[in-house]
């Protein structure tokens, strides 16, 4: 065992030139590699190496920790310094009792590497700092992280490799197998957080402006979607369409920059041509891989040619990426490539006989470029002409190129021949159904799924105009970034907010809360009224005031000249005369508004409900724009959030219905729900917007251990609200989450109710904020 | 008082979209109140000033603005060295003389202007100007006109139910693709397939109405991008500097609009 090796045991080797012949016992080993540290480490420095070691080989670890870290931290000393060589050896050990030996083992290696790509001690310092949080949070991941030391250091910083480790913690949870899922590259969210980190350009990215830009184009708003997660290597995977949904891959390998943007652009691009132009389906018939291959190619390229005719720029955006060479082997992927950039590049030559011929074929005048049937007819002949040339074809490994355009699924009709392909030639449609399958999702009912994926489209399509699609369970599902205080940067499409459709209750309720609280009622409205929210107007004419009123002046002296009595009115003041605002509720719902207040008696929701009424009631007798909107959460993928009543929809027995029907459920993750009534208030156009929230205390979610987490990002919004120009304010009922409440919105932004009968002597700070 | 100079002597280009020209004669010969409505940089100020050098009446406009009051139309009294002078308003000068008044934007002045106009739009025909204890006739060549943009403004700024009834209106659009290009083309002196292009382009941003966009690129706009052009500056600078960087602050659509402005190129 290595505890037999102590001190003073050492033989020091003589100064040979050359290396020793290691010894192979492992305690002997050891004894060995410390004494080769000896030429390694400065006077001063070895003796504390030495203890270093020899703690590790006494800690019974066993024999290999030790020695892995006695031969590789010695090589630390060149790259960085003496002491970061010994303080490492405290994170082996934390590594070997937290995580296993086999990790353990490794680290010191994987630091090596770290420390070559890394260079500086303090960037390998904030590595070590990440990999022992990976070791506190997610013990079972470490060997695969330590395994991909080389990918990632030599890609991401130690800031950016700490981002996406923490961006691993916070969608994994606590699962630890979903953590080795993530830190082995297996589960693909991992690669797309690491390309995002790398800072390459990913879909998500440039979503919004490319969505504009096609609808810019064709006025086209076609649902877009990621790419789900597949089996294809990510270099290999397109742009996919199919049943009018189109799916982007997250990023296009070996595409940076500048050059992302466009591989995007182009590839959307190329989508539009394909909505607009490619207006039939092809039968599939009795065509061979090859013919299917080049059909596709043609249409690629007669859309790309009708779509050139409107937007003449696009040749320049899509002739970049066909780089195909007028040379080489004639391989059949080749030639394609040849072929497709024959078709779109007026310049380019090629003597090929074969592209030559697909070239004429294509732009012979006779052809009616509109009709599709024309690239059919000639994609077979060529598709002959290639077999008897016998040129290969592998189906299977064929890919689209140039990388911006789509795999052409969408283009065929493969009928309902399932199972029927036993001859060899089917092997292709075999491949691309395969495909297209990984592609579509990887339920086992596919064809159910797809038939709800696509009603969730139309829904998303048709967002807001469907007023009576009450059966729906989920009308809306939009996606919200959430900041993360760890990092101090906002994650991208993080959370996913679904509208649901509320619950009717008794509307007959609410007409028994406002009965009840009569007064209190009368005295919530006239406190609304007296409150003037609007740009302060110049009133002119004023006995009294801040300024003289010129006109009014100029008027006296006027009126005293001719002998009448000059008007005493001559000064100007500023009032804001009416209110001029818009007010969006946000109710919490979750399940701990169900827990009982404790001065008043009634469940924390009860309140909420009597206090909405009591306002609603106020604002639309005052005519006041307001909508109310409840929300809470599972889980940070499905964000629930009923609408109840919005801005333009009349408050009527059916926004009282749905308020009565609340009911408590659920968690708590404010953030997201307040981005997305935002959403909202941003398109109302009155002098202030509020977000009014009333909720019972601390966001908390399912999927969040970290306390902190959601608070921030809730505060987080809170700012970056006000940037919009629109308030929010906080109206807690019971005294629990107080705290937390004036961490997110501000201590004077917060009043917190215990009693209903306090709700109007909250109610002037909040109007008081507006106005001030 | 001479209004020869509000005489418009040059014959203002303006191609007409429908038989707008032909609506407006109609309406004038019976001196009928008019509003002209449509979005900004559509040709409303231009058909006006086309009209009244058409009909050969002097055109007096005002553009309205929020701090603008009803003496500011009507006139008011001065003080000068001997005493008190009245001086008349732009409305006032309209009505006693004979000239097409156009109030531009009239939602924007003070309620009280609008109401200032109510005794000119029925068949009174009358101003009372209660400061000098005079009332006008008005002159038999005096008509208003106003200019009114629906939905641009808050609901809070409309014009009054009373007002609006007492005016005709002719609804102005951008001009079919073929007629902008044309104006585009006159305006600026580029050719036009060029001007076929911005227009081309400026459907592209009109597309992105209600997306981001209050309004898509209006003629104007247009005609300021290929007046860039005539001096020699590149498609797409000249539509960044007339058409992207004016309309939105927003990146993306900017980004957006360039794009798909590269791509008309």
């Amino acid at each position: 065992m290595a505890a037999s090796t102590t001190r003073g045991k050492y033989v020091i080797s003589s100064h040979s030139q050359e290396p020793a012949q290691e010894p192979g016992d492992p305690d002997e080993r050891l004894v060995f590699l410390i004494n080769e540290g000896k030429h390694l480490f400065p006077n001063e420095y070895y003796p504390l190496w030495e203890t270093a070691c020899g703690k590790l080989s006494h800690a019974g670890y066993g024999a290999l920790i030790p020695l892995s870290y006695a031969r590789h931290s010695p090589k630390l000393v060149k790259i960085l310094n003496s002491e970061t060589a010994i303080n490492f050896a405290a994170t082996v050990s934390l590594a070997a009792i937290k995580v296993n030996r086999a990790a353990a083992e490794l680290l010191p290696k994987a630091a090596v590497i770290a420390a070559h790509e890394l260079k500086s001690t303090q960037a390998f310092t904030s590595w070590v700092t990440t990999i022992e949080e990976l070791i506190y949070n997610a013990p079972e991941s470490l060997l695969a992280v330590l395994e991909r030391t080389q990918k990632i250091v030599s890609t991401l910083t130690p800031d950016q490799f700490r981002t996406w480790v923490l961006t691993g913690l916070r969608s994994t949870g606590d699962d630890a197998l979903r953590q080795i899922n993530y830190f082995s590259f297996t589960d693909p969210e991992s690669e797309k957080w690491f390309r995002h980190e790398a800072g390459d350009v990913v879909f998500t990215d440039l979503d919004r402006r490319l969505k504009l830009y096609l609808l810019s184009l064709w006025s086209l708003r076609p649902p877009i979607r990621d790419l789900p997660a597949s089996t294809s290597p990510l270099s290999l995977r397109r742009i996919s369409i199919s049943n009018g949904v189109v799916r982007v891959p997250e990023v296009f390998p070996g595409f940076h920059g500048e050059q992302a943007e466009k591989i995007f652009r182009a590839g959307l691009a190329h989508v539009g041509a394909h909505l607009v132009y490619s207006t039939k389906i092809f039968p599939l018939g009795e065509l061979k891989p090859i013919q299917v291959a080049l059909v596709s190619l043609l249409e690629d390229a007669r859309v790309e040619y009708l779509a050139i005719q409107t937007f003449p720029g696009l040749r320049k955006l899509w002739q970049q990426f066909h780089v195909a060479k007028p040379s080489g082997p004639k391989l059949v992927p080749l030639l394609l490539s040849r072929l497709a950039r024959a078709l779109i590049d007026k310049e380019y030559k090629d003597k090929d006989g074969w592209v030559q011929k697909g070239r004429d074929m294509f732009f012979d005048p006779q052809n009616d470029m509109t009709d599709p049937a024309m690239c059919r007819s000639i994609g077979v002949l060529l598709g002959n002409d290639l077999g008897q040339l016998r040129a290969q074809f592998n189906a299977k490994t064929y890919v689209v190129e140039p990388a911006y355009r789509d795999d052409n699924m969408g283009l065929w009709d493969f009928g309902d021949q399932q199972g029927q392909e036993e001859d060899s030639d089917g092997i292709f449609i075999e491949a691309m159904r395969m495909d297209r399958e990984e592609v579509e999702d990887d339920s086992s009912s596919e064809q159910e799924q797809d038939q709800k994926e696509n009603d969730e489209d139309e829904q998303q399509y048709h967002a807001r105009e469907s007023t009576d699609s009450e059966q729906r369970e989920s009308e809306v599902a939009v996606r919200y970034p959430e900041y993360d205080y760890l990092t101090g940067s906002e994650r991208p499409n993080w959370t996913c907010v679904l509208e649901y459709f509320p619950d009717f209750g008794d509307a007959y309720k609410i007409e028994r809360i406002l009965e009840k609280h009569n007064n209190l009622v009368n005295r919530i409205t006239k406190l609304i009224q007296t409150a003037k929210v609007s740009l302060p107007e110049r009133l002119h004419r004023q006995s009294v005031g801040e300024s003289l009123d010129l006109d009014a002046c100029v008027n006296a002296v006027i009126s005293r000249r001719m002998g009448d009595t000059p008007d005493p009115r001559i000064y100007s003041t500023t009032e804001r005369k009416h209110r001029d605002l818009s007010v969006m509720v946000l109710l919490d719902i979750s399940n701990s508004t169900n827990d009982k207040v404790q001065v008043s008696g009634t469940s924390v929701l009860e309140l909420e409900i009597q206090a909405t009424s009591l306002l609603a009631y106020a604002m639309s007798e005052l005519n006041d724009p307001f909508a109310i909107s409840a929300f809470c959460s599972d889980g940070k993928e499905d964000v629930h959030y009923y609408r109840i009543k919005d801005f333009n929809s009349p408050y009527d027995t059916r926004a009282r219905a749905h308020l009565a029907g609340l009911h408590g459920k659920l968690s708590t993750r404010m953030g997201a729900a307040m981005r997305h009534a935002t959403e909202d208030l941003v398109a109302q156009r009155t002098h202030r917007r509020l977000l009014l929230v009333i909720s019972d205390g601390e966001p908390s979610d399912i999927d969040v251990d970290d306390q902190q987490y959601l608070v921030e990002d809730a505060r987080k919004v809170v700012r970056s609200i006000s940037r919009l120009g629109i308030d929010t304010f906080c109206v807690g009922l019971d005294a629990g989450g107080d705290n937390y409440l004036h961490k997110i919105f501000g201590r004077k932004n917060v009043a917190v109710i215990d009693k209903l009968e306090h709700l109007p002597e909250k109610l002037p700070l909040l109007y008081l904020r507006l106005t001030a | 008082m001479n209004l020869d100079d509000y005489l418009i002597t040059e014959e203002p280009y303006y191609s007409p979209t429908h038989n707008e020209i032909q609506l407006f004669e109609a309406a004038y010969a019976n001196r009928m109140p008019m509003m002209l409505k449509g979005p900004t940089g559509c040709g409303k100020t231009r058909f006006v000033e086309y009209i009244a050098w058409k009909l050969k009446k002097p055109l007096i406009t005002v553009s309205c603005h929020e701090d603008m009051t009803a003496s500011d139309l009507v006139g008011r009294y001065l003080l000068d060295a001997e005493g008190t002078v009245w001086h008349d308003g732009p409305l006032t000068l309209a009505v006693r003389h004979g000239a097409i008044c156009y109030l531009d934007e009239i939602v924007e002045a003070r309620q009280d202007t609008s109401v200032v106009i109510h005794s000119l739009t029925d068949d009174r025909r009358i101003l009372s100007l209660e400061k000098k204890n005079e009332v006008i006739k008005a002159n038999k060549d005096f008509q208003i006109v106003i200019s009114y943009n629906p939905g641009y403004q808050s609901v809070l700024k409309d014009l009054k139910e009373s007002t609006k009834q007492r005016f005709g209106a002719i609804d102005f659009d951008y001009p079919k693709a073929e007629d902008e290009a044309k104006i585009i083309a006159h305006e600026s002196g580029i050719d036009t397939k060029t001007a076929a292009k911005l227009v081309q382009i400026s459907e592209r941003s009109r597309n992105l109405k209600g997306h981001g966009l209050d309004e898509g690129a209006s003629t104007r706009m247009l005609i300021y991008a290929a007046q860039l052009m005539s001096k020699g500056i590149p498609l797409e600078e000249a539509c960044e500097v007339a058409l992207v960087l004016p309309i939105t602050d927003d990146l993306d659509i900017r980004n957006a609009l360039s794009s798909a402005i590269e791509a008309c190129a």
